[in-house]
């Protein structure tokens, strides 16, 4: 095997060993603590979906969210009993009023409304980037959360979506997640991909070497938009209810501290933060209620597991400002292609030359340059 | 000029304008270049040299008059769209991608026009053999030596097979042996595809001894062209770069000779 071909491997496997070790570790827990590593799955999957688009495009988003909360709740509706549909949201739209589909279709289906959704998006934000974007997309989570807990044609609206049928459990949710992993590892060596990353390092070279950014940010912001809505049907069915003010502000929040501190740039960062903050964030969130670690019990004041885990967040992002995973894939460092350079000259960025250019003013700007190249001889004396 | 008259030449700017907040960075400059031509474009700094390269490739935005690639306006088209055309440039500084290996950033100079990744890779490793490169390919853009940095940028633009490139300072920070792989990179570029070539640098010399024609611009507009021989000789050339424009002085002088 290659040493280029044992990277892919790794860069493939390492996200899915990390996967595979929590469906192991689950399935040797309590049905109770089950949930939580079942929850730790599907964040680690908002997670990946997040880094299809930020971490390809270079490009924040605060509206991904969106995206999970239109496909958990059109999951939850779907397949919510005819029956308890109509008792308990009888403004609904026709559409919406029927069928009932099953759990894998209503899983399907959440993806493809999450890309739809993500596509009307995408088509009017995607020239934006920095501030504009970080803003415009936080107002469509905005505007998500306050048509879903207002419009009671369209769902429950302020209430919680209560009679979902629980469905996801540690196999479905390991494969859902194992599932994410591998669309954007097939994403992230593909060309599209390649070409936006290249707009991420410089958009304006990019665009002189004619890569159009708009539309290969539109592609990975559609399957962000997909893998959200897919992992939030997972939501949903994993805990059976659904309110509205679980899928956005502090779900945004902390799937984007779980990216950032994972490694936004790599798909290994991204489920390394997804799974290693999912654990502690469910931790700090039982703790609330009372826990015991090494036989030692305790019970954390309601309100201060979300201050540990800001506080954490930024110390993390304090020590490893480029994230746990460093920016790289699993193994890339040993793996990575850097074979020893001999005779590589190192010099400071801006040779002799350089220097010489930019020095040169409008008065010697010929005899300043051919001099730094000992080419010429003939210096003009003003 | 008509339109008939600009399908004779490969790349035709007519009277092009360009003004930023009032200021005229160029005026009614008009350039040709034809098919395997090198055309230097010279001037003092702020003469408009990167303003009328930004203004062919699509990054500048023009005020008056047009821009042609064989025969066909491009003047509203956007870089990415010219670049499609078989229009390549270069930036000053290199530009490259910088956490991406010097082989990642040429191979996407092809890809991004749509070449396979097979040809792409092809193509890169030919390129960087050529000019020396292919040891340091697996490194990181950003830890090349300024030098490798502006032939790899150059590379990039070249491994499109344009039909037309467009270098802004490719010789900026390259040592002397280093000009030699960036003229072979050149005449790899009009060998493959017959591209036609326009060249800003500093360094005269390596302009002039590159060139075909020589284009001199000042104040946004063109002073002369010519031959390299016919440039050497302008008295206002050097006039220009050493503002004396009217002395007796600068009747007498001449671009440096090597």
């Amino acid at each position: 095997m290659t040493r280029s071909a044992l990277r892919l491997a790794a860069e493939l496997l390492g996200p899915l060993a990390l996967v595979g070790l929590v469906a192991l570790v689950a399935s040797h827990l309590s049905t109770s603590d089950q949930t939580d590593a079942i929850n730790v799955l599907v964040i680690a999957t908002i997670v990946i979906g997040l880094y299809v688009f930020i971490g390809n495009s270079g490009v924040i988003s605060f509206g991904q969210i969106s995206f999970a909360a239109v496909g958990a709740f059109a999951a939850g509706i779907y397949t919510t009993p005819l029956t308890t549909r109509q008792t308990t949201m009888p403004h609904l739209f026709g559409i919406l009023a029927r069928p009932e589909l099953t759990n894998v279709e209503s899983i399907l289906l959440a993806a493809g409304i999450g890309a739809l959704f993500a596509l009307l998006v995408g088509l009017a934000l995607m020239r934006l980037s920095g501030l504009a974007a970080g803003i415009a997309t936080f107002a469509v989570l905005e505007i998500t959360y306050d048509i879903l807990a207002n419009w009671d044609k369209i769902g429950p609206g302020p209430t919680t979506l209560a009679s979902v049928p629980v469905t996801t459990g540690v196999g479905q949710a390991t494969v859902g997640c194992a599932v994410a992993v591998v669309i954007a590892f097939v994403y992230q060596r593909s060309r599209s991909s390649r070409l936006l990353r290249a707009s991420r390092a410089d958009a304006l070279a990019a665009r002189g070497i004619g890569v159009s950014i708009v539309r290969h940010r539109l592609g990975a912001f559609v399957l962000s938009g997909a893998i959200c809505g897919f992992a939030g049907a997972l939501y949903v069915h994993a805990l059976g209810s659904i309110n509205v003010t679980e899928v956005y502000l502090t779900l945004t929040f902390l799937s984007l501290a779980m990216l950032v501190v994972g490694g936004s740039q790599s798909l290994w960062g991204a489920t390394l933060g997804g799974v290693v903050l999912g654990i502690l964030s469910s931790f700090l969130t039982n703790a609330v209620n009372g826990t015991t670690v090494f036989g030692f019990s305790f019970t954390l004041p309601n309100g201060l597991n979300t201050i540990i885990f800001a506080a954490l967040f930024v110390g993390a992002l304090m020590l490893f400002p480029r994230g746990l995973a460093r920016n790289r894939e699993f193994l890339e460092k040993w793996l990575g292609e850097r074979p020893p350079r001999p005779g590589a000259v190192l010099g400071p960025p801006g040779g002799v030359g350089a220097v010489a250019s930019a020095a040169a003013g409008h008065a010697g700007a010929p005899a300043t340059a051919a001099k730094s190249h000992a080419t010429a001889a003939a210096e003009p004396k003003p | 000029m008509s339109e008939s008259a600009d399908h004779g030449h490969l790349l035709a700017c007519r009277e092009v304008t360009v003004a930023f907040a009032g200021l005229r960075a160029l005026n009614a400059v008009s350039l040709t270049l034809d098919r395997a031509e090198i055309i230097g474009l010279i001037g003092p700094n702020g003469a408009g040299k990167t303003t009328l390269v930004n203004a062919m490739s699509g990054f500048a935005s023009i005020t008056h008059g047009s821009v042609w690639l064989d025969g066909v306006e491009i003047s509203r088209l956007s870089p990415e769209r010219r670049a499609h055309r078989g229009l390549a440039r270069t930036f000053q500084h290199g530009r490259l991608f910088g956490d991406l290996s010097a082989r990642e950033n040429v191979e996407l100079g092809a890809i991004a026009v749509g070449c396979s990744a097979r040809e792409a890779r092809r193509r890169t490793h030919a390129l960087l053999e050529e000019v020396g490169l292919l040891e340091l390919a697996a490194s990181p853009a950003s830890e090349l030596s300024h030098g490798d940095q502006q032939r790899v940028s150059v590379a990039r633009a070249v491994v499109a097979e344009p039909a037309v490139l467009l270098l802004d300072e490719p010789a900026a920070g390259l040592p002397a042996e280093g000009l030699g792989e960036l003229g072979s990179l050149v005449e790899h570029a009009r060998s493959v595809r017959g591209a036609g070539v326009v060249v800003i640098d500093h360094n005269v010399e390596f302009v002039l001894g590159l060139s075909d024609r020589v284009v001199v611009l000042d104040h946004g507009e063109v002073l002369t062209e010519g031959t390299p021989a016919h440039v050497r000789g302008h008295a206002g050339v050097a006039a220009a770069y050493f503002g004396t424009v009217g002395t007796d002085e600068a009747a007498t002088r001449t671009v440096p000779v090597p």
